[in-house]
Order: C-alpha cells, then sequence, then structure tokens
C-alpha cells in the first residue's frame, strides 16, 4: 500500500462521519431555506429580512455578541498576561480557575445565576435594600443577564487564546521598551497588546461565532421575552412549524458567522501561504 | 398506590396473551412520567410482558418528531395535550383506532372519543386550566376578569403561549376580554396592559414553581395538576375554577402509523382508558377522568372538576383552530411580548 492510500484510509471514518454529520443536514438546509410551495422561492429570506421584528432579532444577536466579544477581550487579555508572567504553580491555579465555568454543567451554572439575578436573588435585593432599584426589579430574562452568562463561558476561550501567543512571547521584548524608557503599562500598550493580536483575533472569532449561535444559556437567562437568534430557530421548528423559515434563519446565522470568520481565514491563509 | 396497579394488572391480566415486544412510547418527564408508569406502563407490562421504551418529549416535541421520522416513525404510541393529534392525523401520521379493540372505550365520556376512526386516540385524561393563588399571600380573584383587572399584576406570572396551558389560559383570558377565535388582539392588549404592570413572562412549568416560591408570585393562570404540584411542594396555592369557566387540555393518547405492532399499542390505550389507569392517575396528579366509572374519594374529588356535568362544563377550545392558527398566535405574541 502506498502512503497516499494509507492516508486516506486513516481519513475515512472522520470524513465519512463529516459527511453524514455535518455536510449532509447543512446542505438539507440549505435546500429547505430556499424551497417554497411551488418550487425555489426566496420568500422566506424576503419575509426575514423585510420585517423590522426579526431584523431587530438579528440585530440583537450581532450587538450581544459583540459586547459579549469586547468584554472577554478587555478581561481577558490582563488575565492572560497574568498568566504567562506568573509561575507555573499559580499559572496552574488561574488556569483551573478559567476552564472551571466550562466543567461545569450548562444547568447547575445558569441556575447559579438565576440565584443570583432573580426577583428576590441576591443583588437585586441589594440594590434595593440600597434604594436603588423598586420593588419588581430583576435582572433575570435581561440582556445583562445574557451577557454576564456568556462572559463566562466565553472568557476561557479568549484568555487561553492569547496565552498562546502571550506564552511565546520573547520577554526581552517588554524589557527593552521598559529600558529605552516606558513604563509598564505603555510597554503593554506599544509591545504587548499589538503582539498579542493574533491572539486576541482568534479570541475574538471564537467568542463571537459562539455566543451568535449559542441556544440554552441565553434562552434560560433572557427568557421568551428577550430573544435572540438561535431562540428565534428553536421557535420556528418546534412551535410553529415553519422548517423552511428556520432553514432560511438558520442561513442567515451561518453566513453572518461565515462573513466574520472571513477576514481572519484570509489573514491566516496570507500568513502561511 | 401498589394496590391500584395490581388492581389495574390483574383486571386485563387473563384477556392478554404474552407480547415479547417493545412499546415506544413518549412521555411528559417529572411526576407526570412518574405517575404515567404507575397508572400505566407498569400494569401494561405486568399485562403483556412487553417493554415500553419511554422517551420524553412534551406535546409541541413530540409532534415536530413525529414529523421528521415520517418514513421510518420510532413511536408507537404518542401522547399529546395540545390538539396535536387532530393534525398528525390529518397529514396521515396516526393510525385509526379501533374501538372493537378497546374494552374500556364505552365507559368513556364522548367528548373524549370525537374521532377515532381518523387517528384521533382517545383523550384519557383533561387538565382544566384555572387560576392558581397563593391564598396566603392575597385574596384570590374568583373570576378571569378580576384577575386580569384587580389583582396586582407585579405579583403575576403568566406562560408562553408556545406551551399547552399558556395558550389555554390566554384564549380564555382573550374571550373574556372580548376577543373570539377570529380574533386575538383583545388578548393580545391585556397581556401588554398586563406586562407593563410588571407580570413576569415564563415558558415552562418549573419556572412558574421557581417564581412562587422565591420570587413572590402570587397569581398565574395554569392547570389544576400543576397547583397540586405545588401543594406537594409545600406552597399555600390554590385552584381557582373561575366564574366564567375554564378551558381544558385534553391528554391524548394516539397510535402512529407505519408501526407493525397495532394490536399491543391497542392493548395500552385500552390500559390507559381503564377506569383503574385513570383513578390512579386522578389521585397521583389532580387530572380529571375521562372514563364515567372512575371513582375518586371525596377529598380528592373537592379539589378537582369531576363528574359527567363538570366536565360537560368544561370549555374546549376547537384544537383545529387553535392547530391552524398557531403559527401565526405564536408570531403576534412574540411580538407583542417582545422587549
Amino acid at each position: 500500500m502506498t502512503d497516499r492510500r494509507e492516508n486516506l484510509l486513516l481519513l475515512a471514518p472522520g470524513l465519512a462521519l463529516l459527511a453524514l454529520a455535518f455536510i449532509l443536514p447543512i446542505f438539507r438546509m440549505l435546500a429547505l431555506s430556499v424551497q417554497g410551495e411551488d418550487g425555489l422561492t426566496g420568500a422566506h429570506f424576503a419575509r426575514f429580512l423585510g420585517d423590522p421584528f426579526y431584523l431587530g432579532v438579528l440585530w440583537r444577536t450581532v450587538r450581544l455578541s459583540l459586547l459579549i466579544t469586547l468584554i472577554c477581550a478587555v478581561l481577558g487579555f490582563p488575565f492572560a498576561y497574568i498568566m504567562a508572567r506568573a509561575r507555573p504553580r499559580l499559572r496552574t491555579l488561574l488556569l483551573i480557575i478559567v476552564i472551571l465555568p466550562l466543567m461545569t454543567s450548562v444547568v447547575v451554572r445558569t441556575f447559579g445565576w438565576m440565584v443570583i439575578l432573580s426577583r428576590n436573588g441576591i443583588l437585586p435585593e441589594m440594590l434595593r435594600d440600597l434604594g436603588l432599584a423598586g420593588r419588581s426589579f430583576q435582572l433575570m430574562r435581561t440582556e445583562t443577564a445574557i451577557v454576564l452568562g456568556m462572559v463566562q463561558v466565553l472568557m476561557p476561550f479568549m484568555v487561553l487564546s492569547i496565552l498562546g501567543v502571550l506564552a511565546r512571547l520573547d520577554q526581552r521584548l517588554e524589557e527593552a521598551a521598559r529600558t529605552m524608557g516606558c513604563s509598564f503599562l505603555g510597554a503593554l500598550r506599544h509591545v504587548v497588546l499589538p503582539l498579542s493580536m493574533p491572539g486576541i483575533a482568534v479570541g475574538a472569532v471564537l467568542c463571537f461565532t459562539l455566543s451568535a449561535s449559542s441556544f440554552v444559556t441565553p434562552n434560560l437567562l433572557g427568557g421568551t421575552r428577550v430573544q435572540m437568534l438561535a431562540a428565534s430557530i428553536y421557535r420556528a421548528v418546534t412551535q410553529t412549524l415553519d422548517w423552511n423559515f428556520a432553514a432560511a434563519q438558520s442561513v442567515i446565522l451561518l453566513v453572518g458567522i461565515l462573513l466574520v470568520m472571513a477576514p481572519y481565514i484570509v489573514s491566516q491563509g496570507r500568513r502561511h501561504g | 398506590m401498589k394496590a391500584k396497579i395490581l388492581l389495574a394488572g390483574t383486571s386485563v391480566l387473563f384477556a392478554a396473551p404474552l407480547w415479547a415486544d417493545t412499546l415506544t412510547i413518549n412521555s411528559f418527564g417529572g411526576a407526570y412520567e412518574e405517575a404515567h408508569r404507575a397508572c400505566v406502563i407498569d400494569p401494561f407490562t405486568a399485562a403483556t410482558g412487553a417493554d415500553v421504551s419511554i422517551v420524553t418529549a412534551y406535546s409541541a416535541d413530540a409532534f415536530a418528531q413525529l414529523r421528521a421520522q415520517k418514513d421510518a416513525p420510532q413511536f408507537d404510541v404518542i401522547h399529546f395535550s395540545g390538539g396535536q393529534e387532530i393534525v398528525g392525523a390529518k397529514e396521515g401520521l396516526l393510525a385509526p383506532v379501533d374501538p372493537a379493540k378497546l374494552e374500556n372505550i364505552d365507559q368513556l365520556y364522548d367528548i373524549a372519543k370525537p374521532n377515532l376512526a381518523a387517528g384521533e386516540g382517545p383523550a384519557y385524561s383533561i387538565a382544566p386550566v384555572g387560576i392558581l393563588a397563593n391564598s396566603e399571600a392575597a385574596e384570590a380573584p374568583v373570576s378571569w376578569a378580576a384577575m386580569m383587572k384587580d389583582a396586582d399584576a407585579s405579583h403575576m406570572v403568566l406562560t408562553d403561549i408556545s406551551n399547552g396551558y399558556g395558550m389555554l389560559g390566554f384564549l380564555m383570558m382573550n374571550q373574556v376580554a372580548g376577543g373570539s377565535m377570529e380574533d386575538i388582539q383583545p388578548g393580545l392588549d391585556a397581556v401588554t396592559d398586563l406586562l407593563e404592570r410588571g407580570t413576569v413572562i415564563v415558558s415552562t412549568s418549573p419556572e412558574i414553581q421557581q417564581e412562587f416560591a422565591q420570587n413572590e408570585a402570587w397569581v398565574a393562570p395554569y392547570a389544576a395538576d400543576y397547583a397540586f404540584t405545588l401543594q406537594q411542594a409545600g406552597l399555600p396555592i390554590s385552584f381557582v375554577n373561575p366564574e366564567e369557566g375554564l378551558p381544558g387540555s385534553f391528554i391524548t393518547a394516539s397510535i402512529v402509523a407505519g408501526r407493525d405492532n397495532g394490536d399491543l399499542a391497542h392493548r395500552f390505550l385500552d390500559i390507559e382508558i381503564s377506569k383503574a389507569a385513570q383513578e390512579c392517575m386522578a389521585q397521583a396528579l389532580r387530572y380529571t377522568p375521562t372514563n364515567r366509572e372512575a371513582e375518586l374519594p371525596e377529598d380528592v374529588a373537592s379539589t378537582m372538576v369531576v363528574g359527567e356535568e363538570a366536565v360537560a362544563k368544561l370549555i374546549r377550545f376547537d384544537p383545529t383552530t387553535i392547530e391552524a392558527k398557531r403559527s401565526e398566535w405564536v408570531d403576534a405574541w412574540n411580538r407583542t411580548i417582545a422587549r
């Protein structure tokens, strides 16, 4: 057997699984999204794009995903920097802390937030006691709740992406900047931050795509009144039983995510190509 | 409970040959599934020797699965509480129910078996939807109108109409507000008014419990069985039977088309509609039996909607219309409640 054949043989199970569980359903979804009662139609897309309500859902999804990504980056960068410069034991400890939310079941994690954010939860109660909020004030079922919950889950993706870059960064570059008169923050801003951009970019793509497509956490924390695209797709599939419209929404989500990833893929292609 | 199971088991034992087969059904999870198992599934297994494989899926999810599996159905018997069997029968997803194969069918009220030949399975329980009220916190509203107008809306919980009970509660509010099955705008306006006054909307029953237990909810339109669930959880909840009447959710069992164990499925339905099973379900969950022979202890019956007269007074919003308009209504509802 030649090398190529062996390689192909090794690849086959993976490819078969991918074709069956990923490529086939995607084509089915694409087909459903343009299927009308008599032949091909763009009506499902027109319905979505021509309706302020659905555009609002789309805009909320994009806006919250951007916000979540931004917060992850702002919190994640210093965290990753400390991790990169810490001694091994502290680094391991920080690593465990940051990936802990990923190891907790989504249900437990979300119920934790419910305890903190609901009407009689710790946070609204404290704000009420301080006279800052009214009796029916609550943070559950708000956009704030979605952002909090999603940042908690997605932080590790950002931190680990940045850490990968920072760990390989030559520390002498930073020292050089300092000896040339740069302040600590100045060195961070002019040397470390620009050099860690590839890591931030990977983290941002991961955070954005994961939060734009996530369903369980936004649905549980945001409730039925604060809808995001994934919840809207779920409703179309299970409640109004309008699969064509659900497929059209899924395609819009897919295209949106591909658009976000495109600049990244192109830049990576250039770098390695 | 044990005695009941034994009773249900023995009453069918002598008639049944042994099937070494598996029946796949859906159940609704939680306490419902536990009671379903004890009152129907275990006696069925004892009587027939057949195994029952349970898939936990609410009506809407179960129906979505049924549709998706059209070419290769995986369920034998499917349970709905939102009238999905009517649409399922129309789409040819369900097989006709043969009354000749059901010994207990004559004991059912007529409204529980309107269209067996088309595939719409019989109703084996009815869940009346009224008002759940925390009787310690505030005076319970006596009518739907009082609930919408006078009750403190910031202590009220509505359920999304994607939930079957939520839909019935909403349609009742709509009717009381002056709407009809052709026009739900009065109901939507009433909901808008409540939301502006601080009412919370949830989408599942556990969230209702959470609101009552932790977040000072006092009033919620919902089903009688859930009032009992909350009482068992130690909450001071009473079930109000409002003056204007109350809608009922018919819980049906239908046979899926294209499966090869129809006889076994009929056997399952027969046990499900039997007097023993319905008494057992009513005691465990407070569902209204559809079998006129079913007898309940006085202390249980007094808290429920039971008997031929009471059952006849239940309002049944036409499930065909609900199914036909569901999509449109859910869309209008979503727009109304969206922030």
